[in-house]
C-alpha cells in the first residue's frame, strides 16, 4: 500500500522497483546508497522492455506453468542493457573550458581594448557582425563587458524585431496623439528618431574639447513647456479606476476570500466541462466499447476517479497527505493492468483502494493482549503497559476501562499514576480504583484485590515512580501494571524527552499510543513527533516505539472514521483497543472490513 | 418415478389444450422441454462438486511456494516472498486422472486474510505449512492463524479436509509432527479462551466468532474440529537438496485421497 514511492533505503543499499500490472512482474535494482547512479530510472524501463517483450508469449499462453518452468535466460541482455546505460551517462562529457587561444580574447588586438575618444568604433561592428542572432549580440554585451561598448550598435539590427518596453510606449503615445491631436504629427515624428538614437545608446564623448552639449540634451526639445505634445504615459481611465460602477467616494468591505477561491474552481472546471461535453456521442461508444473487451488502464483514465476518491477519503477525515499517498500507490498499482469485460474503471480503482485500505488496517504483528498477560504470568513478572499521548485525548479514562477489561478476565492490575503534573489526575485514578474495587470485591476473586493504585503525589519524576510501581507488583504479585502518563505536546522537546526516558529507563511491554478519532491531520505530525522523540532518546540498539494505538471517541464521529488510516499508516502497527464512550463497558476491538465499508460508503 | 407422475398430468393438459389453438400447445411444449432441462443441469451441476481447490497456507517463510513449485514441475526454484497468489492445475500421480487446483496464497499478515476471503469457499482441502525449525519461536503466529482459518464460518460450513504439513524436515533441528501437534493443541487451547474474551467488534459481531473452537469444558484436541485433520512431515528442498526430488509423499497421498 505503499507502492506511491519506487524506492526504498536498507542499511547501505537503495533500491528501486517498477511495477508491471500488466504480466504482474516487480523489476527491482539495489544499487548502494552512496552511489548516486543517474542512470537507474532508465535502465529499470530498458530491462522492463525487453524482458516484457522477449517472454511475451510465456506470459501470455502458459500462465503459472510457463513461470515455473520456463527458464529465463536474461543475464547476456542485462550485462548488456547495463553496460549500454552506463556508457550513455558517460557520453556527456563534462564542458571543458576554453583554453586561452580559443578564446575570443586573444584574437583581439590590444589597440582595440583601448577605449579612444571620438572615434567611432567601426572594427568593433565589423568584429561582432558576425555573432549572428540578436540574442548572442546581446549576451555579447554581456560577456566581454567593459571591452567594449559599441557592442550595442549591432543590438540595434536586431531589437527592431523585438518590441522593447520604449516601443511599446512610443506605439501608445503615437496612438494617444492620433485620437486626440491631429496637429500633432510633427512631434510623433521626432521622438521617434530620438528613441532610436536612444536605442542605439551611443558612447558618451566627455570630451572637453567638443562639449556637445546639444548632444547631451535628450529632453525633448518640442515638448518642454508645451502642453500638446507632451508625452503623456498611457493613462486608461478604465484601467485605473478599475469598476465603473462604483459609487465615488465610498469605501467597500474587503471581499471574503472563499468567493475567490470558488471562483478560481469554476474557471478550472469550466475548461473540463467542454471537452466532456464534445465526447458526448464518442463518449457513449467509449464507455461501451470501455465495458465490454478488455483494454489496459492508462494513468488518464484513472486520474479523474481517483481525484473524486481523493477528495472523497480527505472528507472522511483521512490526513491529506496519507490520501495522497493512498491514491499514488493505488494509481501505480492499476497502472497498465488489463480489465475484465464488464468492469468500470471506477469498479476497478474502488475495489483497488478498498484493497489497500483493508491491508493498511490488517495488523502485522499479533493483537492478543490477554495471550501476553498470560504468557508474562507464567514467567512470574507483570506485564507493563504504558500509555501516552498529547492533552486531553482520553488516556485515564480509557486506562480504567481496559483495567475493568483486564479484571473481568481475572488479572490482577496495579495502576501507576506517573501523572503527576495535571491537576487532580491522582485522584481520578483513585475514584476508579475505589469504583472498580466496588465492582469486583475481594471476595469474589479469592481474596485478592483485584486493582489497587501506586502513587507518589504530584511534581514528582514519572520515570522513577513507574520503576517504583513495576518493583512492587513484582513483589505484591500482580498481573499487570498499567502506567499512566501526563498528556504533552508532540512539540514539547522537555516533556518528550522524559516521556522517552520513562519509556527507555523501564522497558515496558507495550506502549500505546493514544489518539482520539477526531484528529484530522494532526495525527500525522503527533505520530511521527513521538516516534521520533522515541527513537532519539534511547539508548539500545533497537529503540522501543510505539507498539499499538488505542482510538478514543470514536462514538462521537458517524462515519468519518479516516482517523484510523492515518494513524496505522503512518506506524503500522496495530489498533489494539476502540473506546466508545465513557462507561467501563465501552471498550471495542478493531474491525477492519466495517471501518473500511464505512470510508468507502458514499 | 418422475415421468409416470408426469404423465397422467400431460395427458390432462394435452385434452384440455387439444381443441385451443396448435401454436398455443407448441409454445407450452417448448416451455416444458427448457424447464426440464434446466432442472437437469441444475442437478448435475450440483452433483459435481464444485470446489476444485486445495489451498497452501501458512506463515511467511514457510515454504509454500517452493512446495508449489515441487509438486507441479519437481524442480527447485529459488522463491521470493509472494505478494499474490499463483494457482495451476495439478495432476494426481495414479491413474485415476482426477486433478485438483493448487492455489499458493501469500503467506505475508497484511494480505493472508485478504487472500483467504477470495478463495476459501471454492477449497476442497487446506494445507496449512508450518516451519518445523523455527516453529518454537512462531508457535502463537502459527497458533493464531490457524485459529482464524479454524473458525471461519465458510471453512467450518463446507469442512475441508485439513492436512498440516510440517515444513523443513531436512533441516536437523526441525521438530517431529507428533510435537508440533501437542503444541498446537495447547496453543489453540488457550486461544480459545482469549480470543472469545476479547473486546467485541465495533459492529457488534465477535471478534472469535459466536462459534465455539471443540468441545467446552474438555481439552482442544483436533479430533474435535468437523474436519479431518491430518499431520504429515515433508520437506520441499528434499534430503539431496536442490539438485534432488523433494520428500513429500504424506502430502501426494493426501492430495490423491481427496482429489
Amino acid at each position: 500500500e505503499r507502492g506511491g514511492n519506487n524506492s526504498f533505503t536498507h542499511e547501505a543499499l537503495t533500491l528501486k522497483y517498477k511495477l508491471d500490472n500488466q504480466f504482474e512482474l516487480v523489476f527491482v535494482v539495489g544499487f548502494q546508497k552512496i552511489l548516486t547512479l543517474t542512470y537507474v530510472d532508465k535502465l529499470i524501463d530498458d530491462v522492463h522492455k525487453e524482458f516484457r517483450d522477449k517472454y511475451r508469449n510465456e506470459f501470455q499462453q502458459k500462465g503459472t506453468l510457463g513461470l515455473l518452468n520456463g527458464t529465463f535466460d536474461f543475464k547476456d541482455d542485462f550485462m548488456r542493457l547495463l553496460r549500454d546505460a552506463e556508457e550513455s551517462s558517460k557520453v556527456r562529457a563534462p564542458t571543458v573550458m576554453k583554453t586561452f587561444e580559443q578564446s575570443l580574447k586573444s584574437q583581439k588586438t590590444v589597440k582595440c581594448m583601448i577605449e579612444t575618444r571620438g572615434e567611432k568604433p567601426k572594427e568593433k561592428v565589423k568584429n561582432k557582425k558576425n555573432k549572428g542572432s540578436k540574442k548572442e549580440g546581446t549576451e555579447a554585451v554581456a560577456a566581454p563587458g567593459k571591452a567594449s561598448v559599441g557592442d550595442k550598435q549591432p543590438s540595434t539590427a536586431g531589437d527592431r524585431e523585438e518590441l522593447t518596453k520604449d516601443e511599446i510606449l512610443q506605439k501608445n503615445r503615437e496612438e494617444f496623439f492620433k485620437r486626440h491631436m491631429k496637429a500633432g504629427e510633427k512631434s510623433s515624428k521626432s521622438p521617434k528618431p530620438e528613441a532610436q538614437k536612444e536605442k542605439g545608446k551611443k558612447p558618451r564623448v566627455w570630451d572637453l574639447g567638443n562639449s556637445n552639449a546639444k548632444v547631451l540634451d535628450y529632453s525633448n526639445s518640442a515638448t518642454n513647456g508645451s502642453t500638446e505634445a507632451c508625452p503623456v504615459e498611457e493613462f486608461d481611465p478604465d484601467i485605473a479606476l478599475g469598476d465603473r460602477n462604483r459609487e465615488p467616494g465610498r469605501l467597500y468591505d474587503l471581499e471574503y476570500e472563499s468567493d475567490d477561491e470558488v471562483e478560481e474552481e469554476k474557471v478550472i472546471q469550466n475548461p473540463s466541462k467542454p471537452s466532456t461535453k464534445k465526447g458526448g456521442l464518442g463518449g457513449m461508444f467509449g464507455m461501451l466499447k470501455g465495458l465490454v473487451g478488455s483494454k489496459s488502464l492508462t494513468r488518464e483514465d484513472m486520474d479523474p476517479v481517483l481525484e473524486k476518491m481523493k477528495d472523497h477519503l480527505i472528507a472522511k477525515n483521512v490526513a491529506a497527505e496519507i490520501a495522497v499517498q493512498l491514491c499514488e500507490s493505488v494509481a501505480k498499482k492499476l497502472e497498465g493492468k488489463v480489465m475484465g469485460t464488464f468492469t468500470t474503471v471506477t469498479s476497478t480503482v474502488k475495489q483497488a483502494l478498498q484493497e489497500a485500505l483493508v491491508q493498511i488496517l490488517q495488523p502485522q504483528r499479533r493483537v492478543d493482549v490477554l495471550r501476553d498477560v498470560m504468557d508474562a504470568q507464567r514467567h512470574r513478572r507483570p506485564y507493563v503497559v504504558t500509555f501516552c499521548g498529547v492533552n486531553g485525548v482520553g488516556k485515564s479514562t480509557n486506562l480504567a476501562k481496559i483495567s475493568f477489561w483486564l479484571i473481568e478476565n481475572g488479572f490482577s492490575v496495579l495502576i501507576a499514576a506517573c501523572d503527576t503534573f495535571r491537576a487532580g489526575a491522582v485522584e481520578q485514578l483513585r475514584t476508579h480504583t475505589r469504583r472498580l474495587n466496588a465492582l469486583h470485591p475481594p471476595e469474589s476473586h479469592g481474596g485478592r484485590t483485584m486493582v489497587q493504585l501506586y502513587e507518589k503525589g504530584y511534581g514528582k519524576d514519572a520515570a522513577g515512580i513507574a520503576m517504583e510501581a513495576i518493583s512492587y507488583a513484582r513483589n505484591q504479585g500482580f498481573d499487570v501494571v498499567l502506567v499512566d502518563t501526563a498528556g504533552r505536546m508532540q512539540d514539547n522537546a522537555p516533556l518528550m524527552t522524559a516521556l522517552a526516558k520513562l519509556i527507555a529507563v523501564n522497558a515496558p511491554d507495550l506502549v500505546l499510543f493514544v489518539g482520539e478519532a477526531l484528529v484530522g491531520n494532526e495525527a500525522v505530525d503527533q505520530l511521527v513527533k513521538f516516534n521520533k522523540a522515541l527513537a532519539d532518546h534511547s539508548m539500545a540498539q533497537t529503540p522501543r516505539l510505539i507498539d499499538g494505538i488505542v482510538l478514543t471517541k470514536f462514538d462521537t464521529i458517524d462515519d468519518k472514521v479516516g482517523a484510523a488510516i492515518s494513524m496505522t499508516y503512518i506506524t503500522s502497527k496495530p489498533i489494539v483497543f476502540v473506546g466508545t464512550g465513557q462507561t467501563y463497558c465501552d471498550l471495542r476491538s478493531l474491525n477492519a472490513k466495517a471501518v473500511v465499508a464505512a470510508l468507502m460508503k458514499a | 418415478a418422475m415421468a409416470g407422475r408426469l404423465e397422467p398430468h400431460l395427458e390432462a393438459l394435452g385434452r384440455e389444450l387439444r381443441p385451443s389453438d396448435p401454436a398455443v400447445l407448441s409454445v407450452l411444449l417448448a416451455l416444458l422441454a427448457v424447464a426440464i432441462t434446466l432442472l437437469i443441469w441444475r442437478f448435475v451441476q450440483g452433483r459435481r462438486s464444485s470446489r476444485k481447490a486445495v489451498l497452501l497456507l501458512g506463515l511467511c517463510d514457510a515454504g509454500k511456494t517452493l512446495l508449489f513449485a515441487r509438486l507441479l514441475t519437481g524442480k527447485y526454484r529459488d522463491t521470493q516472498t509472494s505478494i499474490t497468489d499463483s494457482s495451476a492445475v495439478y495432476r494426481v500421480s495414479n491413474d485415476k486422472s482426477a486433478n485438483v487446483t493448487l492455489i499458493d496464497l501469500p503467506g505475508h499478515e497484511s494480505l493472508r486474510l485478504q487472500f483467504l476471503e477470495r478463495f476459501k469457499a471454492a477449497a476442497r482441502g487446506i494445507v496449512f505449512v508450518v516451519d518445523s525449525v523455527a516453529f518454537q519461536r512462531e508457535v502463537k503466529d502459527v497458533a493464531e492463524f490457524l485459529y482464524q482459518v479454524l473458525v471461519d464460518s465458510t471453512v467450518l460450513k463446507n469442512a475441508p479436509a485439513l492436512l498440516i504439513a510440517c515444513n523443513k524436515q531436512d533441516v536437523t533441528m526441525a521438530k517431529s509432527a507428533k510435537l508440533i501437534q501437542q503444541q498446537l493443541e495447547k496453543e489453540l487451547n488457550t486461544l480459545r479462551v482469549t480470543r472469545s474474551a476479547a473486546p467485541t467488534s465495533l459492529d457488534g459481531s465477535a471478534t472469535g466468532g459466536p462459534t465455539q473452537l471443540g468441545k467446552k469444558g474438555k481439552d482442544f484436541d483436533f479430533s474435535q474440529l468437523p474436519m479431518k485433520v491430518e499431520f504429515v512431515e515433508c520437506s520441499a528442498r528434499g534430503s539431496k537438496g536442490e539438485e534432488g526430488d523433494a520428500d513429500f509423499e504424506g502430502l501426494e497421498k493426501w492430495l490423491a485421497k481427496i482429489a
